[in-house]
């Protein structure tokens, strides 16, 4: 091994690093470790003049190895490997110490802090040592693109990448396109009817050349990684099909809250208590009625359910307020001399003419009152007098706080939108993760919002988190906009941070085969040692730990790297106490 | 002088150590006791990363790995608790009090659990005293 010549870099990120971590002394104290010729701290690694400075040590000082200090590895691992590369080190030449989401951000004693600090950038110190430079690995892409999810999103997804001229897969659970947009009458906040506007996108996708629908499918297990990922996938009349494709694009959708679930309501008990979905399909009856088939005339609107509530959802479902004013003006349309009476928990008409449509809508006899859904829900009950009004309301006001009771004819619960109770396996298929809300995570919530932690795999529309039409399609264009570069490039460089047999010192116990969850080792029965398929091995290093002859090398993650950093952080510990 | 525990935690890339970068950018605080290796897999920690650990002074090891059923791949976390369970023999014959070494499944969202199982373990570490393993293997000369 060539002498280790370490350069290691503390950055302040500002003051998030710097106001609880002293940099100055952590500098101070790793610069006496062995191997360590460059010690310095700066205000922005990140920043363009901090890889410079990393770059004109890797010259000046001819360092073969560098050490970060700075946010986490998700953030800015990526941003240095590349700087490192410019300088013409090899990227894996590199390690980073977590000193600010695992350090400052969670300490408020500056001392403990920066002892935290010193130590971990001596553990980092201690196994970069024994980096290996590897070999980027490139694959290159099959052009066709698996959308799952045929709703507004999957469909705008689908036809953005095929108007491109490539091949797209679009798999729909149920028996057709179109999923929540389907129930809806018109759109806010410009009133535009919902059912022309999917008219024109269901024709276009299912008229393209180059878009395939499979409904009545479900996609059950992935494999293969970016570029090369193959599913079976069984059709409508149970024909096996394979299809082999290059990229993923999730677009699963969320489900409208189950609105029986918040017993104050009496959803499924009282029969005129309809929840906005059952109410937009009313509206595109085009009549208002009650379930005795007269027009109602006291209608009340109540917001948040089963969102906003930590019993049910701590999330806004960020639609709900905005069509509860669209309704609201249907209503005063179809029946100008009803009552209308809103109750709302916070008016969040937030967005691009949504303020607009809530004044407007103020403006036309309808009467708002908020409630305190943490404190005190509302309760409905059937009223004694068998006539009309044959319900009331009784809630207490938020700002008044006076009880009140309103009486209505016809309920309409905005619930909501939750997630799928098959997410998870739709997550286990395509191998990405699921939040707390059950909404699929992104790579990064601003710099890389469509993009998940699996290379080739995209989210968009509301299983990403609930959002309205404008929203869900923006996604799904970017995300075809991402697919399409992937195409366009031809092949795409992935990680290689591979298992690799000695076949020296592999004793053929096979034991690897067994735990390996990708089947990517087999027996080579001439040499009798295990033969790892580097196409299909993801880098999991379970293989590694099992090995009892540690013949399997965890390429970045090696035994030796490892337990170097164990020791030099224990030594470090040990030093300071 | 005050009793200040090392404890070593090897948690996985994909839920536990997202889930500890979580606490840090909610700014949840913590005990600063914690020193975090970042593996790929809850079932790459190898029973050497453990006991190195230890030979090395620590007073206590942490596993996080993702939740039954979520890991990032497929099954390593539950190849990771069946080990756990053998480590956990080993070190209680080796002398070890079995409560220094512990596993938990925090996933990416868990932040908050992350930072209570922290406080939580270092307080069960320093109810245990500092571990003797390094000074009694000196003395050994193992």
């Amino acid at each position: 091994m060539e002498e280790p010549r370490i350069g290691v870099y503390i950055c302040w990120c500002g003051t998030n690093i710097a106001k609880m971590v002293d940099v100055e002394q952590v500098t101070e104290q790793v610069s006496k470790l062995p191997h360590v010729v460059v010690s310095k701290n700066y205000k922005y690694m990140c920043s363009d003049p901090g890889q410079e400075l990393i770059a004109c040590d890797i010259q000046e000082h001819k360092l073969n190895r560098i050490v970060v200090a700075a946010c986490s590895p998700r953030i800015h691992e990526l941003t240095f490997r590349r700087a490192l590369e410019k300088a013409g080190l090899n990227a894996y030449l590199f390690e980073m110490a977590n000193i600010r989401e695992q350090d400052s951000w969670v300490h408020d004693n500056r001392e403990e802090a920066t002892r935290k600090a010193i130590e971990l950038v001596a553990a980092s110190i201690s196994r970069v040592k024994y980096h290996e430079p590897l070999d980027k690995r490139s694959v290159t892409i099959n052009p066709a693109t698996l959308v799952i999810g045929g709703g507004v999103a999957g469909m705008s997804a689908a036809l953005e990448v095929a108007n491109a001229g490539r091949e797209v897969y679009l798999v729909e659970k149920s028996d057709r396109l179109g999923g929540l947009v389907n129930h809806l009458d018109l759109t806010y906040p410009y009133l535009y009817d919902a059912g022309s506007m999917l008219e024109t996108l269901l024709r276009r996708t299912l008229n393209h050349p180059h878009i395939k629908v499979f409904c009545d499918t479900t996609v059950e297990k992935v494999d293969g990684f970016i570029g090369n990922f193959t599913t079976t996938i069984l059709t409508e009349n149970q024909q096996p099909v394979t299809l082999t494709f290059g990229n993923i694009i999730v677009s699963t959708g969320l489900k409208p809250f189950d609105a029986s679930r918040v017993g104050e309501y009496g959803y499924g008990r009282l029969p005129d208590v309809l929840t906005s979905v059952e109410f937009e399909d009313m509206l595109r009856s085009g009549q208002i009625l009650t379930r005795s088939g007269k027009p109602p005339q006291n209608i009340a609107i109540i917001h948040c359910v089963g969102s906003r509530n930590t019993e049910f959802h701590e999330y806004c479902s960020r639609t709900c307020c905005q069509v509860a004013l669209k309704f609201a003006n249907q209503i005063r349309t179809l029946l100008p001399d009803s009552n209308i009476f809103d109750l709302y928990a916070d008016m969040r008409a937030f967005g691009k003419g949504c303020e607009e449509l809530y004044t407007e809508t103020s403006r036309k006899n309808i009467t708002f009152m908020m409630f305190d859904q943490q404190k005190e829900m509302p309760q409905i009950i059937r009223s004694i007098d068998p006539a009309d009004p044959h319900m009331l309301i009784f809630f207490r006001e938020k700002i008044s706080g006076l009880g009140l009771e309103v009486p209505a004819d016809l309920i309409i619960l905005m619930v909501g939108m939750e997630a799928h109770e098959d997410v998870k396996d739709v997550a286990h298929a395509v191998g990405i993760s699921v939040c707390g809300n059950q909404f699929f995570i992104e790579k990064h919530p601003k710099l890389d919002p469509v993009a998940t932690t699996t290379a080739g795999v995209y989210i968009v529309g509301n299983c990403q988190g609930p959002k309205g039409i404008p929203d869900a399609i923006s996604q799904a264009k970017a995300a075809a906009a991402r697919v399409l570069a992937t195409i366009n490039q031809g092949s795409v460089f992935v990680e290689v941070t591979t298992a690799q047999v000695n076949e020296a010192i592999c004793c053929g116990c096979q034991t690897c085969i067994l735990v390996c969850p990708y089947s990517a080792i087999h027996f080579d029965q001439n040499k009798r040692v295990s033969v790892v398929n580097e196409v299909l091995c993801k880098g999991c290093g379970t293989c590694g730990s099992t090995c009892p002859t540690g013949a399997i090398r965890s390429k970045h993650f090696t035994d030796q790297q490892i337990l170097s950093q164990i020791a030099g952080l224990m030594e470090m510990t040990l030093k300071i106490n | 002088m005050e009793f200040k525990p090392t404890i070593v935690a090897f948690l996985c890339n994909w839920c536990s150590y997202t889930g500890a970068d979580l606490a840090g950018t909610s700014r949840m605080k913590y005990k600063p006791n914690i020193r975090v290796i970042r593996v790929m897999c809850s079932g790459r920690v190898d029973p050497t990363f453990v006991y190195k650990s230890f030979r090395e002074g620590a007073d206590g090891v942490l596993i996080c790995g993702c939740h039954p059923g979520d890991c990032h791949y497929q099954e390593g976390n539950y190849k990771c608790l069946r080990r756990f369970k053998l480590m956990k023999k080993y070190i209680t014959q080796m002398g070890i009090e079995p409560e220094r070494l512990h596993l938990e499944w925090i996933s990416a969202s868990e932040g908050k659990q992350f930072a209570e199982l922290v406080d939580s373990m270092t307080e069960r570490i320093k109810e245990l005293g500092p571990s003797q393993v390094k000074q009694v293997a000196e003395t050994l000369a193992i």
